[in-house]
């Protein structure tokens, strides 16, 4: 399949898979028990003309298959709804919620990406050995702990040398910049390590296992008769053959960790998209809810799809 | 088993048998890690299935103070019920894997059927059901989970349902491709012309091939499974009634344990947690490291290398 | 002495006499408080939770206030005020000069829209303030320094609802109607807010922070900090270990199993009777049909013998709570009826009666009632974070007098309408498991058990007709010793009916740094809506 194709035929894919995830999403919400109203007229002394007003108002009153492409209109206009919390659109609540998100998650996952991948090389290389042992072992701990449990571990740890709770300090009055940066590092710290040591622990086993696979191919084998020495061989065929799954693996995780990264706020406060899921979901905050589901799936799909791309960059043989 | 059909499959077919016999020595050999994944996870089973037994306690009774400390008579303390934390982690245990369990059967079940069938008949079948399939894998299934569990309400019956419909996507594509490849043996082809019904062929022939792969799978998917269930116990769309190791953590966690000191109220139902998944991985892994060269399966292009990544996706490996 | 020495002497005494010597208290300073609550919305048409409320009585003018006691009224913005002899005028005196923050005139001509507002638009935008303006026709500021408010009848308790009610800046507001005053709930009110208050909100971060800096136009008494924060918190180990580190100065609510640990380290721990019940609802509805035995007071009676009180105010609140037994709590001072006490906790008691009305245990231990099992669903809101400890009380007690008790958590949204099922009818859901804030003024409290709040604050499915005429009496009745006396009728009559068993109300427990001092408590703690006189008069410790 030429290039162009594959390019065209994934695309469509994500589409489709978007498209899906919106139905999804607006069967969930609309068949929910607990009709929006209610939450919504819980005010003393509603009246039934009130509530009639405001069924009219989030257009409860029309038919599923109405309400349905009204939805679709909204979605393409960007409109995702009002948040019954605060009644501000669901857009910008996610907005200021992904812009805290990101650092955390990223300096998490550049965290895991470079220890891992060293790791998994070592563990890889030195097969059969001691050191194998250790830091496969070590991986497979902290891939086995559940993440918001060692976000508590981290906590019981560091109480008291580093705040454990928030983005920021928001007492400090009018700090210099190196003040407010330092305030920032000390917060982003413990979330953005406990991603990253769960990560690490995963990514480790990845990179391995896709060293152990290099490493047993022929032409590894074809170098090794040669003459090549243990390391050439490493920089010169393993490594760079290994990267490429590798890479585009990471490009797909980077969608789920967003959606991972729910537990991680939840333990620290962290104002980012993960807490906003669980703060909506207490609430039963559907619009939030429903707005929030749809970026995250959107940009899993977003990421699928730049994997996809990458790895038929890196290997044009993989046409599926 | 003991068809022996005369004509070329018969070789196949002892050399089934064979595959099993030397698995079990092969896994061990490949992976000694394998053992202590095995021990550790019978231990903790047995425990779970025999705690109302061997539990000092009882699960309701309280017998302190709330958060009391690790004394000789409780050697992990109370928890915030005043209830005896040795108790409340035998019983958590044993709820935890039944939910673990339970809800990996739902998944198998419906992951090993679409997979078969799709591998199986292959065609407009196999498009439209790895079409489905490549759908629920890219949609995420923590917040999916999230959003499901908290729109349904929070029941033991509707975790496990809400978990397995989201963890089936990972068997489903395994079994395939293996199907795939299993279906082309000649003994298949020649079982078919001799009239043998879908049935037996998948009976007799497929699922004994696919199925060191398929417990494999479903160990993996074990961890997994549980470590959602904890996921949202946590994030309190655990059933109250059902304290599983996830709840007795969210439990300890709403009631500031850690602020009141209490840690032996957190940490060692976390550790269990933790034991109960890896040794499973480490079951699961040696189980595939085993299959691996054996059925050649390895070479699927890019999502080959996949883990099972824990913060939140579907098992889908070879 | 030698000059310089004596220049030097006069200097240090001189600061001395500067230095606060006249009194311990130090000026200035940002009290910082930590939460595990939030601010919803600062749009008072939209806000439900408390923190919400307290921020507006801090940034608002109210005409009343409660006083240091939170038993009488004091004024706020009304320095003094008057009623007609038939109680459908009221008069209220407002003090001259006031300023907003923006700079413009606070004048009786604000309030007067305010209320007016409310009452046009009760049915749409302002339905939150529904209650408040009850029975007002309107109101109208005669000169800027005088509101009349005019009623249909004469109301039992002006001053209670004008406490509650803020006043609003017309010349911000009114840009904000909205088509038929619709925008009143969509505008976010967003920091910077004009108002006028001791303090004045200049930062807010939703679900993070909020930040208050001193009102230097306030018309009222000055703060003596320069200005507060209120720090939310989304767990509480992050809210204790914030105290313990010293990044926040107080604990609005501290949790139970923290207030040792917070002792030891030195807090000042407050401990006052607060205003939130939790209680055992049994459907009350006339249109339920099954379980008919629920509706037979005995069997109530026998539900109330079979509650351990104390085990729950133990285990559930470790100590810090008390039994409850009246729908109008102990904090609202003399609204409370004193003679309606906490049933005893007697399982034999409970099972004679149940004996006595002939309903025999079956084999497994359940009792049998006009030919069906006595075996219940509880419902339970997942946001009641006591209410799976208090289930799991009141199961094997239950259990002793062969009731059968089955836990269904549900989500509050889920909750109520299950309760409300079908179609506010009320007719399906046993029992649940909820809890309620009450307020000082017991009009609200009363009015959640009435027919008209079916599908509003009704939770309970109690409908009966005495007790409204009572309710609406009571809200007519502007003899205050009358009004009393009706209220405590109306608790006892209650008490008999059953509807609710209360079970605990709970202490209000806040934590503050010893460095800090001079807050004043309240049910509600000390950052509350009743009054602006704790956060004024607290100050840095000396």
């Amino acid at each position: 399949m030429r290039g162009a194709d594959y390019f065209i035929k994934r695309v469509v894919f994500a589409v489709v898979t978007v498209f899906v995830a919106i139905t999804i999403n607006f069967a969930l919400f609309r068949l929910a028990p607990g009709s929006a109203v209610a939450n919504l007229s819980r005010v003393p002394h509603a009246t039934p003309e009130t509530r009639a007003a405001l069924k009219k108002e989030f257009g409860l009153d029309k038919s599923r298959g109405e309400q349905y492409v009204l939805y679709l209109k909204q979605l393409a206009h960007g409109n995702l709804g009002i948040s019954f919390a605060n009644q501000q659109p669901v857009s910008s609540n996610l907005r200021t919620a992904l812009k805290n998100t990101i650092p955390m998650v990223l300096l998490g996952t550049l965290f895991a990406i470079i220890f891992g991948t060293f790791t998994g090389v070592i563990s890889a290389w030195r097969r059969g050995t001691a050191t194998e042992g250790m830091t496969l072992g070590t991986a497979l701990t902290l891939y086995a702990m559940p993440t918001h449990w060692l976000g508590l571990m981290l906590i019981i740890v560091f109480a008291g040398t580093l705040p454990t709770g928030g983005m920021s300090d928001e007492f400090l009055i009018n700090p210099s910049f190196t003040e407010h940066m330092q305030d920032l590092a000390r917060h982003i710290f413990l979330p953005a390590l406990t991603l990253g040591l769960v990560l690490f622990g995963e990514y480790t086993l990845i990179v391995r296992s896709a060293m152990l696979e290099t490493l047993g191919e022929d032409y590894i084998l074809t170098a090794r008769a040669k003459g090549l020495k243990p390391w050439a061989i490493m920089r010169k065929h393993a490594l760079r053959n290994a990267l490429l799954p590798v890479t585009t693996l990471i490009a797909l995780s980077l969608g789920y960790i967003v959606a991972g990264a729910i537990l991680v706020e939840t333990v620290f406060s962290w104002p980012g998209i993960g807490r906003a899921v669980y703060d909506a979901v207490l609430q039963r905050d559907y619009p939030m809810l429903q707005g929030a589901f749809l970026v995250l799936t959107v940009s899993v799909v977003f990421f699928n799809l730049v994997a996809d791309l990458l790895y038929f960059k890196l290997d044009p043989r993989i046409t599926e | 088993m003991s068809v022996v059909l005369h004509e070329p499959g018969a070789v196949e077919e002892t050399e089934v048998r064979q595959v099993r016999r030397g698995l079990v020595r092969r896994t061990l050999s490949r992976r000694p890690s394998a053992i202590v994944g095995i021990v550790l996870l019978t231990v903790i089973v047995l425990m779970g299935l025999l705690a109302p037994w061997i539990a000092p306690y009882g699960l309701h009774e309280q017998v302190g103070q709330p958060f009391e400390a690790p004394s000789p008579a409780h050697p992990l303390g109370l928890d915030d019920g005043g209830i005896d934390m040795v108790t409340l982690l035998m019983w958590g245990t044993r709820i935890s894997l039944l939910v673990g369990f339970a809800a990996t059967a739902v998944s198998i079940l419906i992951g090993g059927t679409i997979g078969l069938s799709a591998g199986y008949f292959g065609g407009k079948v196999d498009t439209v059901l790895m079409r489905i399939t490549d759908y629920f894998i890219v949609i995420p299934d923590v917040p999916l989970m999230i959003v499901v569990a908290a729109i349904w309400g929070p029941s033991i019956g509707h975790i496990i349902i809400v978990i397995g419909i989201l963890l089936w996507t990972g068997t489903a594509r395994v079994l395939r491709a293996q199907v795939k490849s299993v279906r082309e043996r000649v003994y298949i082809q020649r079982a078919r012309a001799l009239g043998a019904s879908h049935w037996r062929i998948v009976g007799r022939h497929v699922l004994p091939q696919v199925a060191p792969l398929l417990i494999a799978n479903t160990v993996l998917t074990v961890a997994v499974a549980i470590f959602d269930e904890t996921a949202l116990s946590f994030l309190g769309l655990g059933d109250p009634s059902a304290i599983s190791l996830g709840k007795v953590i969210e439990n300890a966690f709403e009631r500031a344990a850690i602020s009141s000191g209490a840690w032996w109220a957190i940490v060692p139902p976390g550790i269990l947690v933790a034991l109960i998944i890896l040794s499973c991985s480490l079951i699961g892994g040696a189980l595939e490291d085993a299959l691996n060269p054996r059925l050649r399966a390895s070479h699927l292009g890019a999502r080959s290398f996949r883990l099972r990544p824990l913060v939140g996706r579907s098992p889908e490996s070879v | 002495m030698r000059k310089t020495s004596a220049a030097l002497f006069l200097l240090v005494t001189l600061a001395a006499g500067c230095g606060g010597s006249s009194s311990s208290s130090q000026e200035g300073g940002t009290f910082k408080i930590g939460t595990s609550s939030r601010i919803d919305s600062l749009n008072p048409y939209v806000a439900f939770n408390q923190d919400a409320y307290s921020t507006f009585m801090y940034i608002y003018p109210f005409l009343v206030q409660y006083d240091k006691a939170n038993q009488k009224f004091a004024p706020d913005f009304a320095k003094s005020w008057s009623s007609s002899v038939d109680g459908k005028t009221w008069t209220f005196k407002t003090l001259s000069g006031a300023k907003w923050s923006d700079g413009q005139p606070l004048t009786a001509e604000d309030a007067a829209w305010t209320i007016n507002t409310d009452v046009k638009y009760k049915d749409g935008g302002a339905a939150n303030a529904a209650g408040l303006i009850a029975h007002i026709k309107n109101a109208e500021a005669t000169d800027p320094n005088t509101l009349v408010v005019h009623y249909e009848a004469a109301v039992g308790n002006v001053l209670a609802q004008f406490q509650q009610l803020a006043i609003l800046p017309k010349h911000i507001w009114t840009q904000h109607l909205g088509k038929s005053g619709n925008g009143l709930k969509t505008w976010a009110n967003p920091a910077p807010v004009v108002g006028s208050g001791p303090f004045k909100l200049t930062k807010f971060k939703k679900d993070e922070i909020a930040l208050f800096e001193r009102d230097p136009s306030f018309y009222g008494p000055k703060p003596k900090a320069d200005g507060f924060g209120l720090r939310m918190f989304s767990n509480d180990d992050a809210l204790v270990a914030a105290l313990k580190s010293h990044e926040i100065d107080s604990i609005e609510e501290v949790p139970p199993t923290a207030i040792n640990a917070l002792q030891k380290a030195g807090f000042v721990i407050s401990d006052v009777p607060g205003a939130d019940q939790t209680d055992f609802i049994v459907n009350s509805s006339p249109n339920k049909k099954s379980h008919p035995e629920l509706q037979n007071p005995k069997v109530r009676e026998a539900f109330d013998n079979a509650i351990d009180r104390k085990q729950i105010v133990d285990v559930v609140f470790l100590g810090k709570a008390k039994p409850a037994a009246s729908i109008i709590a102990g904090s609202s001072g003399d609204w409370a009826n004193p003679s309606v006490q906490p049933t005893a906790f007697d399982i034999d008691k409970a099972n004679s009666i149940l004996d006595g009305l002939g309903y025999k245990k079956g084999g497994d231990g359940i009792r049998v009632a006009n030919g069906s099992k006595m075996s219940y669903e509880v419902i339970t809101p997942t946001d009641l974070s006591s209410a799976n400890r208090t289930f799991q009380i009141l199961q094997p007690d239950f259990r002793k007098i062969g009731v059968q008790l089955t836990q269904k958590a549900l989500d509050s949204t889920a909750a109520f309408d299950a309760m409300t099922a079908p179609n506010g009818k009320y007719a399906n859901f046993d029992l649940a498991l909820w809890d309620w804030v009450g307020l000082i003024d017991p009009d609200f409290m009363l009015s959640v058990v009435t027919c008209a709040q079916f599908e509003g604050w009704n939770d309970s499915g109690f409908c009966d007709k005495k007790y409204d005429a009572d309710y609406s009496q009571q809200q007519l009745t502007p003899d205050q010793a009358e009004r009393r006396d009706l209220v405590w009728k109306m608790q006892t009559y209650l008490q008999q009916k059953k509807p609710y068993l209360w079970l605990a109300v709970l202490d209000h427990v806040g934590a503050t740094s010893k460095n800090w001092t001079g807050l004043i408590d309240s049910p509600q703690g000390p950052f509350n809506s009743l009054s602006k006189l704790s956060l004024t008069s607290v100050h840095q410790a000396g």
